[in-house]
């Protein structure tokens, strides 16, 4: 199988994947319930779709194409309702969070469909830790070669949405003192991290037919990049952010990339270049490890700023752009988490923790901010 | 008591199951044939203590279940046992999912009522076919609370399963006290002199058991649960509770099951406990496995063997059929169901003391009862356990790491 057509969409429409945790209502571990679930969920009609993930404790929501912040919002937030209703009547429950706080990862099932069951005996150990819950955000593009544009000229800010929603503070039962520990899972797979710097889709198409004959990867699926472009939809697809602990804030991280997406493409305040992944690596450890406190490098003039600074400066560059796409209300959440005192996920987790001292009781909390009770 | 404290001071090597020697000979050929059956196999331990059980109980020097010392551990494990069973039960789930409450009345109700009609049929008399019939309502939380435990099963059979064992056994003690009454009642002679101990055993129990709830709940917020010494603070609280149980005449079944629903219950914090609390639960288990197993009696088995057999049948048959009834409403497939209706299946320890303090107020019926009722446990004893691992695994929510190797 050789690289598909590049199906071209509208630009800038938007479409957004959480992956949620599934808990039992007990001691709040992780509960095999995925099959259970969507047999009650596949009886509804709804807007956005419900799929089973690699591990039965998981859940993988997806939006339909979505215009703006609005409908990304009310999808989600019709969704979120039909899952609640239906774990309660199988007494579970869901909730957001790059990682589970304390499960066991060699406790842990994978769903029964031969791909997962081929990921599965590859990977090893692997696949089963990885048991870690992102948030997907897929940006519409008009082309390949735009879209790949794209791509690149949206590294810079891949440590700002890692920031926003890092929400992964705990795994198997420690602090890891990451903000964003589920990063450091992803990064175990072999063909993670940043894509192959190609502007144009000839480009990258001689680059995957090379890969492709090494035998290594089969099609854009084995690849697990931070943002990798989606030929059949036509999108470009971000992939490093933890699944924040509400879809409000979820959907205001998909705001904040559309925004983002359309001030670059439209206004091209820059051109993306090999050297702007000098420090890629670096950043997107800053941003992991302390979240908006990081200090992130700029490549080419070598100046070190604060993520926080960094962002709201680029909260107020695609103000206008937010106009135009309706997402001030989204981009306003996120204004308000740079100064609150508990603006990140990950932060209130900790805090959660250091009065519990107790982790069923934090996944409990999780659950109810989840629900948004 | 003292006389069989004595006997281990007085006469060490006396081979017999309440000496010292016969306990520890026993303690260890127990653990040792459950650890057996569980690497060779992957079964539940549970299975070699109860095989061990069956030995003596085929060596004709069972337990009678009125050995003050022994009696005293089987309440002590049961109480633990049915702590947990209480603490796993969400009430707030009945009320989200009404068609699981009505599943649990069905389950319990057709089974009751299907034993009755074939009793009934086999021309048992209505005084003895209806506390068995209550009593078969029940399955057994502790066999379950085991088997789930040590294969560390999780998923909707196995949650839907522990909350239908933990509501019959209520619905089943509950009836039986109730039961009980009436026949009391019925004679107009004692009536006043009925009325009253039952009330107050009724009342008594469901205070105490929420008294319970609330004391461990508070040891469970001041303390970490994790921590061996408030493992014995929770331990201790327990079997206080069960001596004040027993002095008061309470039931000893309800006492522990009300407190473990009232903790579960109070408040939605997750509370998180080593299973049986830790290894000196862990003991109390082993010996009520043993005791159970070791009860039937082999001279009264051939007679009642017809008469157990067909009672068993029609309540497996009336449960499974009452889950597949109503899964498709209560949210569950139809393998599910089928899983979940045929682990349906333990009697064991509480059916047990059910029948003896029900023969204690009762001895006429007892007598009659208590046979029938051995011969169910000798007939379920070790073949349930194996029923429900089976579905667990059929349903799929056996931890893969019990399957094979040794974990």
């Amino acid at each position: 199988m050789s690289l598909d057509a590049f199906a071209p969409s509208k630009a800038f429409t938007l479409g957004v994947e959480l992956e949620l945790q599934i808990v039992n209502r007990h001691d709040y571990d992780l509960a095999p319930g995925a099959a259970d679930l969507l047999r009650l969920t596949t009886r509804r009609k709804l807007a956005a779709d419900v799929k089973p993930e690699i591990t039965s404790s998981m859940i993988e929501l997806s939006t339909g194409i979505c215009q703006g912040h609005h409908d990304v919002i009310h999808q989600l937030l019709e969704v979120r309702d039909a899952l609640v209703e239906d774990a309660a009547r199988l007494n579970l429950r869901l909730c957001g969070g790059g990682t589970h706080a304390f499960q066991d990862w060699s406790h842990r099932r994978i769903f029964d469909t031969p791909r997962f069951r081929q990921v599965s005996e590859l990977y090893g150990y692997l696949s089963k830790q990885f048991t870690v819950f992102g948030q997907h955000v897929h940006i519409g593009c008009s082309g390949p070669d735009e879209a790949l544009w794209l791509l690149h000229a949206m590294s810079r800010f891949v440590p700002h949405v890692i920031a926003l929603s890092a929400s992964s503070p705990f795994v198997q039962g420690t602090d890891t003192g990451f903000q964003s520990a589920r990063l450091n899972s992803v990064f175990a797979f072999p063909l993670s991290g940043r894509a192959p710097f190609a502007l144009t889709w000839r480009e990258f198409g001689v680059y995957f037919d090379k890969m492709r004959r090494t035998g290594v990867v089969e099609s854009m699926k084995d690849f697990y990049w931070d943002i990798r472009p989606k030929p059949e939809f036509g999108t470009i697809e971000v992939r490093v952010m933890d699944t924040p602990l509400t879809v409000e804030r979820a959907a205001a991280i998909a705001a904040y990339l559309q925004c983002v997406a359309r001030w670059l493409l439209l206004e091209k305040p820059f051109q993306p270049v090999e050297d702007d992944y000098l420090a890629y690596t670096y950043n997107r450890f800053q941003a992991c490890r302390f979240g908006l406190d990081g200090i992130v490098v700029d490549p080419l003039t070598a100046e070190h700023r604060p993520l926080r600074d960094l962002i709201a400066q680029t909260l107020d560059v695609i103000q206008p752009h937010a106009i135009e796409l309706g997402a001030q209300a989204g981009l306003a959440q996120l204004h308000e988490a740079l100064t609150a005192p508990h603006g990140s996920d990950a932060v209130w987790l900790r805090s959660a923790q250091a009065h519990e001292q107790f982790l069923p009781e934090v996944v409990r909390q999780q659950c109810l901010r989840f629900e948004g009770g | 008591m003292t006389d069989t404290l004595w006997s281990l001071i007085a006469a060490p090597w006396a081979l017999e199951p309440d000496t010292l020697l016969g306990a520890a000979l026993l303690a260890l050929l127990a653990a040792l044939l459950g650890e057996v059956v569980w690497r060779r196999l992957r079964w539940p331990r549970l299975l070699g203590y109860s095989a061990v059980g069956t030995l003596i109980a085929l060596s004709g020097a069972g337990a009678s279940g009125h050995e003050p010392a022994l009696r005293l551990a089987i309440d002590g494990a049961l109480a633990l046992l049915l702590f947990e069973a209480g603490a796993r039960l969400n009430l707030r789930w009945l009320v989200r999912n009404p068609w699981l409450l009505a599943t649990s009345l069905a389950e319990a109700a057709m089974a009751a009522g299907a034993v009755w009609l074939v009793l009934r049929s086999l021309a048992v008399a209505a005084e003895v076919a209806a506390p068995l019939a209550i009593i078969a309502a029940s399955v057994s939380p502790a066999v379950l609370q085991r088997v789930v435990g040590e294969l560390r099963a999780s998923g909707q059979v196995t949650e839907r399963l522990l909350a239908l064992a933990a509501l019959n056994t209520l619905f089943a003690v509950l009836g039986l006290k109730l039961f009980s009454a009436g026949l009391l009642l019925s004679d107009p002679g004692t009536w006043l002199v009925a009325l009253s101990p039952v009330l107050f055993s009724f009342c008594g129990s469901i205070l105490l058991g929420a008294a319970l709830g609330e004391g461990l709940a508070l040891i469970a917020r001041r303390f970490d649960l994790r921590n061996d010494n408030a493992m014995v603070l929770l331990l201790a609280s327990i079997l206080l509770a069960l001596v004040v149980a027993k002095t008061l005449q309470l039931s000893a079944l309800l006492v522990p099951l009300l407190a473990g629903i009232w903790l579960r219950n109070r408040s939605e914090r997750p509370w998180v406990w080593p299973r049986h609390f830790g290894s000196a639960g862990g003991v109390l288990v082993l010996v009520l496995f043993v005791a159970v197993a070791s009860a039937p009696r082999l001279d009264t088995l051939g007679a009642t063997l017809g008469i157990a057999v067909a009672l068993v049948l029609a309540r497996a048959a009336a449960k499974a059929l009452a889950v597949l009834l109503l899964a498709r409403p209560s949210g569950l497939g139809l393998g599910q169901a089928l899983c979940l209706g045929s682990a349906l299946l333990p009697m064991s320890a509480t059916a047990w003391v059910m029948a003896l303090e029900f023969s204690l107020r009762h001895p006429a019926a007892g007598a009659q009862l208590m046979p029938v009722l051995l011969s169910c446990l000798a007939l379920l004893e070790l073949s349930a356990p194996l029923v429900v691992m089976a579905s667990l695994r059929a349903a799929g929510e056996v931890d893969v790491q019990t399957r094979s190797g040794t974990a």
